[in-house]
């Protein structure tokens, strides 16, 4: 038996994978499980390839602030509905066709057909019309103001596509960006080489890699024997094995993403918003982060979905209040307490954690949980937005987008169904207000109201762990959306 | 004949009633391939279009007709959530499968029948102690326990064997070679006792049978006994046991695979099923029936072989 062994070892040796300079090997995971599609508009979308791939009009600089992408200038009228882009001059797609307004026009529109119903409607559905002016200036017109349009344009699938390319563009890309698709093959290998003649400069690497995983364990062990060098992202639990070693990197990056419970407020006994201001002050959101994210792991957030580094983040204060909580709940007609069942499921990371923590957290106050479980394959379709009490989970959106798509009264995914004519009244004004400071102020009311009133217990935003090898230059620590794939190198 | 007859007409029934039972079965799950392709993102206009674009409203019998009218043809068909042709996902991943059942069996089995002749006949030998001993903790530790051990001695330790595998499942075999090793020596492990174990106890019993002691005093030199009278006679139920774990190397594979990254059938085949991914389903299902109704057939044809006795009854 062990000659066989030793025989084949030789023999394998031989074929041992080694590092190519030039070559960045990612690890990806397989989130949408053979559906991935390179059309960046569409719910399957695979990321951050099409980052690589596509360029946007406006992206996005390392504090968050707009910058040129493809889109050179903006600017707006007084009243902040109508948005004015000129374009970059002598930019080239990868099959050398030449960009300019008429794939803006049909790219725009592509994300806000009510047809076709793209995600990235959510975030540009203020877009009314998009108008050639000429060839290189294009003309926006909003259904209301919007002072933070720049931002919503910088979103990661707000990419610009070539005329009528619906039908080709999700397994043979062509964008303007850093990278060119040589292979594409989501539950495999997919190959980018890279592209001499990127508008902002010639990439460093040679060739990405996006190699799929469809266990993040086995992405782990890649990367511990050199045959990945860039895991997007780890669990914080795990993260300890690449601490202490001089081969890896490891940062942390504050993001946008959150967990929440949300209660309906169209039924009984969350319809009592101080029934609402009682779940909320019973829990300590601190201990909640750091039991379902590990200490470090997340930010506490006072039910704001604004991300500690938008630049509208209100910060509270929310500290556990148990009497206050009590006297909450009598007043409304509560003396012994109240039992509530919350519905989660482990169909993504920490939902289940999380509820789990509140339970513990709100008894004291005299709010007994009861923990229902769902099962994962139709959490979405049957228990999200339909029981009465249940966890959720968003990715990281900037504030006009999230507090417009999850809480406006008139919002498909409204899921606590809180109608709130003075919230929609406060988020039209902030948006269409020309002055920063002002807005600031604005969105920091409307925070606050948040956390009087709605449904949504939110306690924290989540911090990423990212993990690469030492030899991988040019990776700053901040969210996967501005970085500036053309900049990295591996020595 | 008569018997040829009915084995075929067996063989059919079984690959039409699984087809049939695989379909219904999927079908009655909540959700179908459109609701797993739009997932969170689904809306009921999506979700329609999707079910008349894949045709989905027509009642099961119609589909499984369609299905089975393509497939007889040669068209395995269509897979939603993959958007590609079926055969395109499933073929290199047959071909994966049989690779590594083919390395891991090379590995275990003859290696089996060797330690186990040996091992029976020479009991009070301390390596084949130690081999019998190691076998059985191979046999009673989990897939995940060996394959992290061996991951850690061959690709951190001493680093011959790649960790996992970043090969596309379309890789030419030379360029999966490399990392068929490790899910192979793995699979070899949890197998080899089974075989071993089993060959062990033929030769124990067969070694104290009047045949071979005739043998003996006719003066026959101990290595022709071991080769031309115990081996034989040992064999038949080391066969049977070979064709069901060679079976189970080509179907069971799942947990190995995931571990390694290997792009085998494991993995395809629970995705297709929380996908509702029935073209994909039904050719992995019919292709394990397919393994084991091979596996006995052979393994029959085996021990008829090695067995006179059944030779002239037939």
């Amino acid at each position: 038996m062990m000659a066989l062994f030793c025989g084949s070892a030789v023999l394998a040796s031989c074929g041992r994978t080694t590092t190519t300079s030039g070559v960045l090997r990612v690890a990806n995971d397989a989130g949408f499980g053979g559906a991935e599609t390179m059309d960046p508009y569409d719910g399957n979308r695979t990321w951050p390839t099409i980052n690589m791939v596509f360029d946007r009009l406006i992206g996005v600089d390392k504090d968050f602030s707009p910058i040129s992408e493809l889109a050179l200038k903006w600017s707006s009228n007084d009243d902040l509905s109508e948005w004015t882009l000129a374009l970059r001059e002598g930019v080239k797609f990868h099959d050398g066709s030449d960009f300019n307004a008429d794939d803006v026009v049909y790219s725009i529109n592509r994300m806000i057909d009510p047809k076709f119903d793209s995600p990235v409607r959510a975030v540009l559905g203020v877009i009314k019309a998009v108008k050639a002016i000429d060839d290189y200036t294009v003309k926006l017109s909003l259904t209301t103001g919007e002072a933070d349009l720049p931002s919503l344009l910088a979103d990661y699938r707000a990419l610009m596509t070539p005329v009528d390319s619906q039908a080709t563009i999700g397994k043979t890309p062509i964008g303007t960006g850093p990278f060119k698709m040589e292979t594409f093959d989501p539950e495999g290998t997919t190959v980018l080489v890279a592209n001499e003649n990127y508008f902002l400069g010639k990439p460093q690497l040679s060739k990405i890699e996006i190699i799929t995983f469809a266990d993040s364990q086995s992405a782990a062990q890649a990367l511990s024997g050199d045959q990945v060098d860039l895991l997007l992202s780890i669990d914080g639990k795990s993260s300890s094995i690449f601490g202490d070693s001089a081969k890896f990197t490891l940062q942390t990056i504050p993001s946008g993403d959150w967990n929440a419970i949300d209660f309906r407020v169209d039924r009984k006994p969350f319809d009592d918003v101080r029934v609402r201001k009682a779940l909320r002050i019973a829990a300590d959101r601190q201990i909640i982060t750091d039991t379902v994210l590990g200490v470090g792991g997340g930010v506490v957030a006072c039910d704001t979905p604004v991300w500690t580094a938008d630049p509208y983040r209100w910060d509270g204060p929310c500290a556990k209040d148990t009497e206050g909580a009590k006297a909450l709940l009598a007043e409304a007609g509560y003396p012994d307490g109240i039992d509530i069942d919350i519905h989660t499921s482990d169909v993504e990371v920490h939902m289940v954690e999380l509820v789990e923590a509140y339970q513990q957290q709100v008894k004291d106050a005299g709010i007994r949980v009861t923990i229902k479980m769902a099962d994962a394959s139709g959490f979405w379709d049957d228990v999200w937005m339909k029981e009465s009490a249940f966890v959720d989970s968003w990715g990281q959106r900037p504030a006009a987008q999230v507090l417009n798509e999850v809480y406006r009264s008139t919002a498909a995914w409204n899921p606590t169904g809180q109608v709130d004519k003075a919230l929609d009244a406060m988020l039209d004004d902030a948006r269409s207000t020309l002055d920063l400071g002002q807005r600031k102020q604005k969105y920091a009311a409307i925070q606050e109201h948040l956390f009087e009133n709605s449904g949504i217990f939110l306690p924290y935003h989540k911090t990423l762990t990212r993990v690469m090898s030492s030899k991988v230059r040019g990776i700053n620590p901040i969210v996967i959306d501005a970085v500036r794939w053309e900049k990295i190198s591996v020595s | 004949m008569k018997n040829l007859t009915r084995r075929a007409l067996f063989t059919f029934g079984a690959f039409a009633s699984l087809a049939v039972l695989s379909f219904l079965g999927i079908d009655a799950l909540p959700g179908d391939g459109c609701t797993a392709l739009h997932g969170r993102f689904a809306t009921p206009a999506k979700i329609a279009e999707c079910r008349e674009e894949h045709r989905l409203n027509d009642s099961v019998v119609v589909r499984l007709g369609n299905w089975a009218n393509d497939a007889v043809h040669g068209d395995l068909g269509y897979s939603i959530k993959r958007d590609d042709q079926v055969a395109q996902i499933v073929l290199p991943r047959i071909r994966n499968t049989a690779m590594l059942a083919v390395v891991a069996g090379l590995m275990a089995f003859p290696s089996a029948i060797v330690a186990g002749l040996l091992i029976g006949r020479y009991p009070q030998s301390r390596v084949g102690r130690i081999i019998n001993t190691l076998g059985l903790v191979a046999m009673t530790l989990p897939e995940f326990v060996i394959a992290t051990i061996l991951w850690l001695v061959f690709s951190i330790w001493i680093p011959i064997f790649p960790g996992v595998t970043v090969v596309p499942s379309n890789a030419t075999i030379l360029e999966l070679l490399p990392h068929i090793w490790m899910p192979a020596l793995t699979l070899a492990a949890v197998v080899f006792a089974h075989s071993m174990r089993t060959m062990k106890a033929g030769v124990t019993t067969v070694k104290l049978m009047p045949f071979v002691e005739s043998a003996r005093l006719r003066g026959t030199g101990e290595r022709v006994t071991l080769l031309r009278h115990i081996l034989p006679a040992a064999l038949p139920p080391v066969v049977n046991t070979i064709a069901v774990d060679a079976a189970w190397l080509l179907t069971g594979t799942f947990v190995t695979e995931a571990v390694f990254n290997y792009r085998g059938l494991g993995r395809l085949a629970i995705d297709a099923i929380s996908d509702r991914d029935t073209a994909v389903i039904l050719p992995i299902v019919l292709f394990g029936l397919g393994v084991y109704l091979t596996m006995s057939l052979i393994a029959d044809m085996l021990v008829r072989l090695l067995d006179p006795r059944l030779r002239q009854r037939s």
